[in-house]
C-alpha cells in the first residue's frame, strides 16, 4: 500500500514536467512546419499558445518553467541568430518578458478558477452530506442509531480517526473507558464549555484534532474528535461543527422521546394500578362479604336455622368462594400477561382436546346441556398455550351461561391460515357504548348489578394476544352476542413418526 | 386396618381441613409442616399415602419424592395451586402418582385417594389386566378392546397407548411417561404424536370425540383414562 502511494505522490509532478516537455516540443514542431510561410510573431505566439495550456492546467512552479522554457527555445531555435542564445534586437527581449509575464498571470488566474471551482464543488459535497445526515436522522430513533449514523458521516468527510462518544455533561462518556485518557479528557472539555476546540479555534490549539461538542450549553449528549485538522481549514471545521450541531439535535429529541414515553408508560401504569385496585375491592369484597355473611350466620344462628336455609348458606358459601377463585385466577393471569413476565409454554396443541376439556368442565355448570358443540374431525394442529387457551374459552362460555338462558353454540372451524373459535349466545348483548372499552380490565364495572364478567374478557383479549390472534366481539341480528378467537396456524404441520 | 395418610402442608388451614375431613372418612392422618419434617416422619412410619403441597418453605418436595420412590411404593398425590403446571408436571415425572389443583373438593380428595390405594393393593398382586366402564372394555391379557361388545381394531401403537393409560387407569399418565413408554425416551418432546394418536383412538373408543368420556384431557399435564 505504501509503496504504492509513493510512486504515486512521486509520479505526479513527473508527469507533470513531461506535459510541460511535450507542450515545448509541439510549440517548436509547430514552430518549424510553418517556418518559411510565417513571421517571427505568430512563430512566437505557437509558444504563447504552449505557455497558456501549461499555466491554464497545471500548477504556477511548471507554468512558469513553461514560460522560462518557451522564451529559450524561441530564442534558440527561431531568433536570429539562429541556434544560439544571444538576443539580436532589443524588440526580441520585450518579447521574451512579455511572455513570461504572460505565464505568470494566467497561471495566477488559473489557479484562483481552480480553487474556487474545487471550493464550490467541496461544498455542494457537504450541503449534499448535510442533508443526506438530516434525511436519515429523520428515521433514527435511539441514540446508539444516531451515533452510527454520525460516525459514518464523520468518516466519509474526514480521513482521519474521528470518533463519537455519547454521555451527558456532568457524569462522563458512556464508551469513555475506551477512549485514551487526553481524547477522553479533551472531550469533556468541549463538552463543559459547549466549545469547539482544537486548531484554529484559539481553544487547546495545540491538539492534532478538533474536539467538537454535540450539542448545546445545557443540552448536551457527547462530543466528537475528528482528525485531519488544519488551523488554515475554516470550511473544514464548520462542516464538522455543522454535522455536529446535526447530530446534537437528534441525539436531544431523542432524549426527549424517550423521557416522554416513560412518563406515559409512568401515567398509564398509575392509571391500571388505581382501577385494579379500584375493581379488586369490588370484585373481591362482594364475594367476600357474602361467604363471610353466610359463614357467620352458620355459626351463630346455626340452632335456629331450618335445615333448607342450612344448605342454602352452605351451597352460597361454595359458590361465591368459587367465584372468588375465579376472579383471583383471571387477575393473577392478567397481570403476568400484560406484565412481560408471562412466557408461554407453547407446544403442538389441539383444539378439538382443549374444547373437549373446557366442556368437561363447564358441563357441571351445564347440567341441561344448552352448550351446543360443534368441532369438525381433523382439525390441524396449533402451537399454544392449551392451559391459557382452555382458560380464554372457558371464561366465555361461563359469561354466556350466566348471562344468557338460550342454547349456546360452540364452532371451530379452520381455514389455509387461521383457526377460529366462535361462541354464540342469545343474552341481552353488550350496550353499543360499552363495545369500544370492552375488552379493556374493569372498564364497566358493576352498573349492571352483575359482576366480573370486564376482567373475564380483558384476560381473554390478552391470552389471544400473547398467541398473536385475536379476538373480537360481534352483536347477533336477532340478539346476543358472538365471540370470535381466531389464532394463526403454522404453514408446516409436525410430521408424523416415520413407520 | 385404618389407613395411615401424611399430609405435608404449611398452611394451618387447609392441613386442619384435610385432617378432619380424611379422619372423618376413617383414616388416620399424621401432618407435617415441611419437607424435613414429612422425610422425618417418613423414616420412622411411613404412611400408606402421601398429600404432598407444592411451593414448602424448605423445598419444592421433588426429592422427597425421589427419596419416597427410593424406598417405598407407596401413593404420592400432589396438592398444586394453578399456575404451578411446571413443578407439578416435575414432580409427576418424578414418580408422584396424580396431583390435585387447589381449591379442590373433599370429594376429589377423597376420589383421588381412592384411586391411588387400589392402584397400589393391586400392584402388590398383579398389574390391572382389565378395564370397564360403560361401554367400554379393555382386555390387556387377550390384547383385545370392545365397545357395546364389539370389538375394535386398533394399530400397534393405539393399542399400546391405550394400554399405558389402562395400567394407570383413574389416575393422570404426564405426556413425557406416555410418549416414553409407547415410543421410547427418545421421543419425549414430540407431544403431537400424542395429539395425532389422541385423536384417532378418540375416534375409534368415544361416541363423541369431541366430548370424550374415557380419554380425558388433563390440558396442559397428561391424559387420564377415567374409571367413574
Amino acid at each position: 500500500m505504501n509503496d504504492v502511494a509513493v510512486t504515486a505522490f512521486r509520479r505526479q509532478p513527473l508527469w507533470r514536467w513531461f506535459v510541460v516537455a511535450l507542450l515545448l516540443i509541439g510549440a517548436t514542431a509547430c514552430g518549424y512546419l510553418v517556418d518559411h510561410h510565417v513571421s517571427l510573431t505568430s512563430q512566437a505566439m505557437v509558444y504563447v499558445l504552449a505557455v497558456v495550456i501549461a499555466s491554464y492546467t497545471l500548477s504556477w512552479k511548471e507554468s512558469i518553467v513553461c514560460a522560462v522554457g518557451a522564451v529559450t527555445a524561441f530564442n534558440f531555435f527561431f531568433v536570429p541568430p539562429r541556434l544560439t542564445f544571444q538576443v539580436d534586437s532589443q524588440e526580441h527581449l520585450i518579447a521574451l518578458f512579455t511572455m513570461l509575464l504572460v505565464a505568470l498571470v494566467i497561471s495566477h488566474l488559473a489557479a484562483g478558477m481552480r480553487r474556487e471551482t474545487e471550493s464550490a464543488r467541496l461544498n455542494a459535497q457537504r450541503a449534499g452530506q448535510l442533508q443526506k445526515l438530516a434525511t436519515e436522522l429523520a428515521s433514527a430513533t435511539t441514540p446508539d442509531e444516531i451515533a452510527v449514523l454520525g460516525r459514518a458521516a464523520l468518516k466519509s468527510e474526514f480521513d482521519g480517526q474521528c470518533l463519537l462518544a455519547l454521555g451527558l455533561g456532568g457524569d462522563g462518556l458512556t464508551n469513555g473507558g475506551e477512549l485514551p485518557p487526553a481524547m477522553s479528557d479533551a472531550m469533556q472539555c468541549c463538552m463543559k464549555e459547549a466549545a469547539v476546540l482544537g486548531p484554529g479555534t484559539g481553544r487547546w490549539p495545540g491538539l492534532d484534532a478538533w474536539y467538537l461538542p454535540l450539542g448545546t450549553k445545557g443540552q448536551m449528549s457527547g462530543a466528537v474528535c475528528v482528525a485531519p485538522a488544519l488551523a488554515g481549514d475554516t470550511a473544514g471545521r464548520e462542516h464538522a461543527q455543522a454535522l455536529c450541531s446535526l447530530l446534537g439535535q437528534a441525539l436531544w429529541r431523542a432524549r426527549l422521546t424517550s423521557s416522554m414515553l416513560t412518563a406515559q408508560h409512568e401515567a398509564q401504569r398509575q392509571q391500571v394500578q388505581s382501577t385494579f385496585l379500584a375493581a379488586i375491592s369490588h370484585d373481591l369484597r362482594t364475594p367476600l362479604a357474602a361467604v363471610i355473611g353466610a359463614a357467620s350466620s352458620l355459626q351463630t344462628q346455626h340452632d335456629k336455622l331450618s335445615r333448607v336455609e342450612q344448605d342454602r348458606l352452605l351451597s352460597s358459601i361454595v359458590s361465591e368462594a368459587t367465584y372468588l377463585s375465579n376472579v383471583t385466577d383471571n387477575t393473577l393471569q392478567l397481570v403476568r400477561l400484560t406484565s412481560s413476565i408471562q412466557v408461554l409454554k407453547q407446544d403442538w396443541e389441539s383444539m378439538e382436546e382443549i374444547v373437549g376439556a373446557v366442556l368437561a368442565r363447564v358441563r357441571q355448570r351445564d347440567p341441561s346441556r344448552r352448550i351446543k358443540s360443534k368441532v369438525p374431525e381433523k382439525l390441524p394442529l396449533i402451537k399454544a398455550d392449551p392451559v391459557l387457551l382452555a382458560q380464554l374459552i372457558g371464561n366465555l362460555l361461563d359469561n354466556a351461561l350466566q348471562y344468557s338462558s338460550d342454547a349456546i353454540e360452540l364452532g371451530v372451524s379452520a381455514s389455509d391460515h387461521e383457526l377460529q373459535v366462535c361462541i354464540k349466545d342469545r343474552g341481552p348483548g353488550i350496550p353499543q357504548e360499552q363495545v369500544q372499552t370492552l375488552f379493556e380490565p374493569f372498564s364497566h364495572n358493576d352498573h349492571s348489578g352483575q359482576r366480573g364478567a370486564g376482567l373475564g374478557l380483558a384476560v381473554c383479549h390478552a391470552i389471544a394476544v400473547a398467541h398473536g390472534g385475536s379476538l373480537t366481539f360481534r352483536r347477533r341480528t336477532g340478539g346476543g352476542s358472538t365471540f370470535a378467537l381466531t389464532l394463526p396456524l403454522n404453514k408446516q404441520q409436525p410430521q408424523r413418526e416415520q413407520t | 386396618m385404618t389407613l395411615r395418610i401424611l399430609v405435608v402442608e404449611d398452611d394451618r388451614e387447609i392441613r386442619s381441613l384435610m385432617q378432619s375431613s380424611l379422619t372423618v372418612e376413617g383414616f388416620e392422618v399424621q401432618t407435617a409442616v415441611s419437607v424435613s419434617e414429612a422425610k422425618a416422619m417418613l423414616h420412622i412410619a411411613p404412611p400408606d399415602v402421601l398429600l404432598l403441597d407444592l411451593g414448602l418453605p424448605d423445598g419444592d418436595g421433588i426429592d422427597l419424592v425421589h427419596e419416597v420412590r427410593k424406598q417405598h411404593s407407596l401413593p404420592v398425590l400432589v396438592v398444586s395451586a394453578r399456575h404451578q403446571e411446571a413443578q407439578k408436571i416435575q414432580l409427576l415425572d418424578a414418580g408422584a402418582d396424580d396431583y390435585l389443583t387447589k381449591p379442590f373438593s373433599v370429594a376429589e380428595l377423597l376420589a383421588r385417594i381412592r384411586v391411588s390405594l387400589r392402584h397400589r393393593g393391586t400392584a402388590l398382586d398383579a398389574a390391572i389386566k382389565v378395564h370397564e366402564l360403560d361401554d367400554l372394555r379393555v382386555d390387556l391379557t387377550l390384547h383385545q378392546v370392545q365397545r357395546d361388545g364389539e370389538t375394535l381394531h386398533l394399530t400397534p401403537t393405539e393399542f399400546k397407548m391405550l394400554a399405558r393409560l389402562v395400567r394407570s387407569a383413574g389416575r393422570v399418565v404426564t405426556h413425557r411417561q406416555l410418549l416414553s413408554d409407547v415410543w421410547g425416551s427418545e421421543f419425549t418432546e414430540h407431544t403431537h404424536y400424542l395429539r395425532l394418536y389422541m385423536a384417532q383412538l378418540r375416534a375409534k373408543i368415544e361416541r363423541d370425540p369431541a366430548e370424550p368420556r374415557h380419554l380425558l384431557t388433563e390440558t396442559g399435564v397428561g391424559y387420564r383414562l377415567a374409571t367413574v
